[in-house]
């Protein structure tokens, strides 16, 4: 026989469990906030505070030494139709734009390269990192001489004389294009590694078998590195491409030793102007304010991309 | 031989300075108790023995009061960023040398001790600087820093070139052009002028010369904005892009940075720049580390032909901008008494020429004593006889009106060197530059009020 229970019995011992299984889940739950916290403060004081304060300053009319006004939205309307500015967006996305593509392209043929040589392939790997590795001051003054239109000096202008392929040197960084050339150059040559090593890694992720049935099947060098690399590297070639735009869009070494921004405008960007704004001008508020103008479009595009590489795994 | 004859006479020089100075007062300065600590923030300049006699006559201060002076050195790179990031996080020394649009960009901020005090004791025992360098030391009636030296600029040309060609040393700007056209030679690779128009004080500070010498301004007596859209600055702007327009400098000469007038002036690849002493400095350190006869002989050769002039003069006279250097005592100072016994003793007669010395002519000092005691040592060449005058002719940032902040954000804003930019290379229009160089202007002095 059994005993059954009454009702009135079992609902106590239910509450009871359910009691020790919220305390369990609280400590549990205060325990992990614990550990969370010091991540939490950190985030909060190097990203929040500092983000919150950049804003805030782009909202003033903050000038070295003196306490900040609020000013709504003035920086941004003077930014808005100062030609230097409108100069300076323009300059910096061709900065970007062509720094990156050239990075993608030779970090592509790296990699392949790369890929492809078996005997000392780690010698060479370390080889090509060098520009990585290197500082990125050197980097600017050695390419800055590299372009000096003085023979004797310039690597460029001394080569082609001597070999009689020129009869006078060329100055290569007078004209705007020109200058704008030499630091997408030098940029270029500093960040390509970056892109080859991750192109590289996401070369071996690449199943083997997909390169033997295309061959099988008559498939083109051409075809293959088309339908099986070039998407097989697709999610790294992303993410390294939006890694390397923010870095090169606040790019701020290369252009400001190799041209200070010139000649007259011709290279400023982002940050060398925003530099000049707050540290030789004195004012924070705009200098800060030319800097928040490139958030949206690093946020527009981080959000795009986000939600491509999401969909993508879905 | 020749080491000895110039050692014998330095000798002889030394003494004759040494005796001089023992009868120059030095200045009385506040009581400093012992313990005293210190921070001073110095100009660290291409010229290396500057540094460390300016470095050197501090500690003699802190040895003789018991005292430590913390020295700190800043460049013309970072001299402005490193005092704004002291002074936004309210970390500024106790004593700072000042350049010249420093003392009223400061002052304005509230930053400075008011000195007027202490510089009327001063003045009273080694004299005053000359009125163009007291008024960079002043906003209004009182006194926020005491000037100590000029570094100018200087027309650097090579004499044996000029001599070589027929050409007359050029005295005005016009000359300078007309004597870069006559000596320039592009299929040689040697052009007649290098002229920069850059971010630096080799663009900025020969810009202030060329528009001062010719009666242009942006500001008047009062400080307050005046427009530029003058015919005196058409001729300005005019020299400024002809330079460029006739290829009478190396195609890259905008382009260059801080050190490529010294560098292309040195290599003889140009017949004129200007530039600060420092040129000479490296000829007579290159001849002072030669290393043969024939290295001995060329270096020999190099230092007899450089010649430095003053900046050219203008239709409206010669009136030269230049670095003036200053002291001010910040008001986070704990201790503003030493501070000023700090500053008394620097600025004596005997510790500037002490300093002065060590500058290779770069360190015109200001200070009516100072200067007298000075005499010899710039009486070596023509060249050191033309650095001794550079507070002479000197020409404050907002001539013909005092440096307020306005002038100074015009300076820092670089509007002066960017307006012939925009014609050499984006082909505006003279009056199109001028018209937009005087607009940013007018904006900086509209935000500032003056």
């Amino acid at each position: 026989m059994t005993l059954a229970l009454p009702q009135t019995v079992g609902i106590p011992v239910v509450r009871a469990r359910a009691s020790i299984w919220r305390r369990a889940r609280t400590r549990e739950s205060a325990t992990a906030l614990l550990f969370l916290l010091p991540l939490f403060v950190l985030v909060v004081a190097l990203i929040g505070y500092p983000v919150y304060r950049a804003v805030w300053l782009s909202l003033t009319d903050k000038l070295v030494g003196y306490p900040e006004r609020f000013v709504g939205l003035r920086n941004y309307a003077y930014l808005a139709q100062d030609d230097t500015f409108h100069a300076v967006v323009r300059n910096s996305l061709i900065f970007t734009v062509g720094s990156v593509g050239l990075k993608i392209v030779t970090g592509v043929l790296m990699a392949l390269v790369l890929n492809n040589v078996i005997r000392g392939r780690n010698f060479f790997r370390g080889l090509f990192l060098l520009p990585w590795i290197t500082s990125t001051v050197i980097i600017a003054l050695t390419w800055r001489w590299m372009f000096d239109a003085f023979p004797g000096r310039g690597f460029f202008n001394s080569v082609l004389l001597d070999a009689g392929l020129l009869r006078r040197p060329i100055a290569f960084m007078a004209t705007p294009e020109g200058a704008m050339m030499a630091v997408i150059v030098a940029n270029w040559w500093r960040g390509f590694p970056f892109f080859g090593v991750s192109f590289l890694a996401g070369l071996a992720s690449i199943p083997r078998e997909l390169y033997e049935a295309a061959s099988v099947d008559g498939a083109s060098a051409w075809r293959r590195f088309w339908h099986i690399t070039l998407p097989g590297l697709k999610h790294v070639m992303i993410v390294t491409t939006l890694l390397s735009f923010i870095l090169t869009i606040n790019d701020f070494n290369i252009v400001y030793v190799m041209t200070r921004g010139g000649p007259g405008t011709a290279t400023q960007i982002f940050a060398t102007y925003s530099y000049q704004v707050a540290f030789g001008q004195l004012r924070w508020g705009r200098g800060v304010t030319i800097c928040l103008f490139v958030v949206p479009i690093l946020v527009l595009g981080i959000v795009l991309i986000s939600r491509y590489l999401l969909r993508d795994r879905k | 031989m020749l080491e000895s004859r110039i050692s014998r006479r330095s000798l002889l020089a030394g003494a004759a300075g040494a005796s001089a100075l023992l009868t120059l007062p030095r200045p009385a300065a506040p009581a400093v108790k012992k313990g005293t600590s210190l921070k001073l923030w110095i100009l660290k300049t291409y010229v290396e023995p500057t540094n460390k006699a300016i470095e050197a006559s501090a500690q003699r201060w802190a040895q003789k009061n018991g005292a430590t002076v913390t020295v700190e050195y800043f460049t013309f790179e970072d001299m402005q960023t490193k005092y704004v990031a002291a002074i936004e996080s309210n970390s500024t020394p106790d004593v700072g040398q000042l350049e010249t649009s420093a003392p009223a960009r400061f002052a304005g901020m509230g930053q400075l001790v008011d000195l007027t005090t202490f510089a009327g004791q001063i003045e009273g025992q080694v004299g005053k600087a000359p009125a163009a360098v007291r008024a960079v030391t002043m906003v209004g009636d009182k006194v926020y820093s005491l000037p100590w030296y000029v570094m100018g600029a200087f027309w650097y040309a090579w004499r044996d070139v000029f001599e070589k060609a027929k050409v007359k040393l050029p005295t005005t700007f016009e000359e300078a052009k007309q004597a870069a056209s006559a000596l320039n030679r592009p299929k040689d690779n040697f052009y007649g002028m290098g002229q920069s128009w850059n971010r630096t004080a080799d663009g900025y500070g020969v810009m202030q010369s060329l528009m001062y010498s010719n009666g242009v301004g942006w500001a008047g007596k009062d400080g307050k904005y005046k427009s530029i859209k003058t015919p005196a600055m058409q001729n300005v702007m005019k020299w400024a892009t002809d330079i460029y327009k006739e290829g009478i400098q190396p195609a890259d000469t905008l382009t260059w940075t801080g050190s490529g007038n010294n560098e292309n002036f040195i290599a003889k690849n140009i017949a004129q720049t200007s530039n600060g002493p420092s040129i000479t400095f490296a000829l007579e350190n290159a001849l002072a580390k030669a290393t043969d006869a024939k290295d001995r002989k060329a270096k020999e050769e190099a230092l007899a032909n450089h010649v430095a002039l003053p900046h050219p003069a203008g239709p409206d006279g010669r009136r030269m901008w230049a670095i003036a250097m200053s002291f001010g005592i910040f008001k986070t100072s704990k201790d503003p008494e030493a501070a000023m016994s700090l500053i008394a003793h620097l600025l004596s007669p005997e510790e500037t020429v002490a300093v002065m010395k060590d500058s290779y002519g770069q360190f015109g000092p200001v200070l009516d004593k100072a200067r007298a005691a000075s005499k010899d040592y710039f009486n070596k060449n023509d060249n050191y006889r033309t650095f001794g005058r550079a507070a002479e002719w000197f020409a404050p940032t907002g001539w013909p009106g005092p440096t307020t902040a306005a002038a100074a954000e015009v300076q820092a804003s670089n509007v002066l060197t960017d307006a012939p930019a925009k014609v050499i290379v984006d082909r505006w229009s003279v009056d199109q530059a001028i018209e937009w160089e005087d607009k940013k202007i007018k904006e900086i002095y509209d935000t500032l009020k003056g």
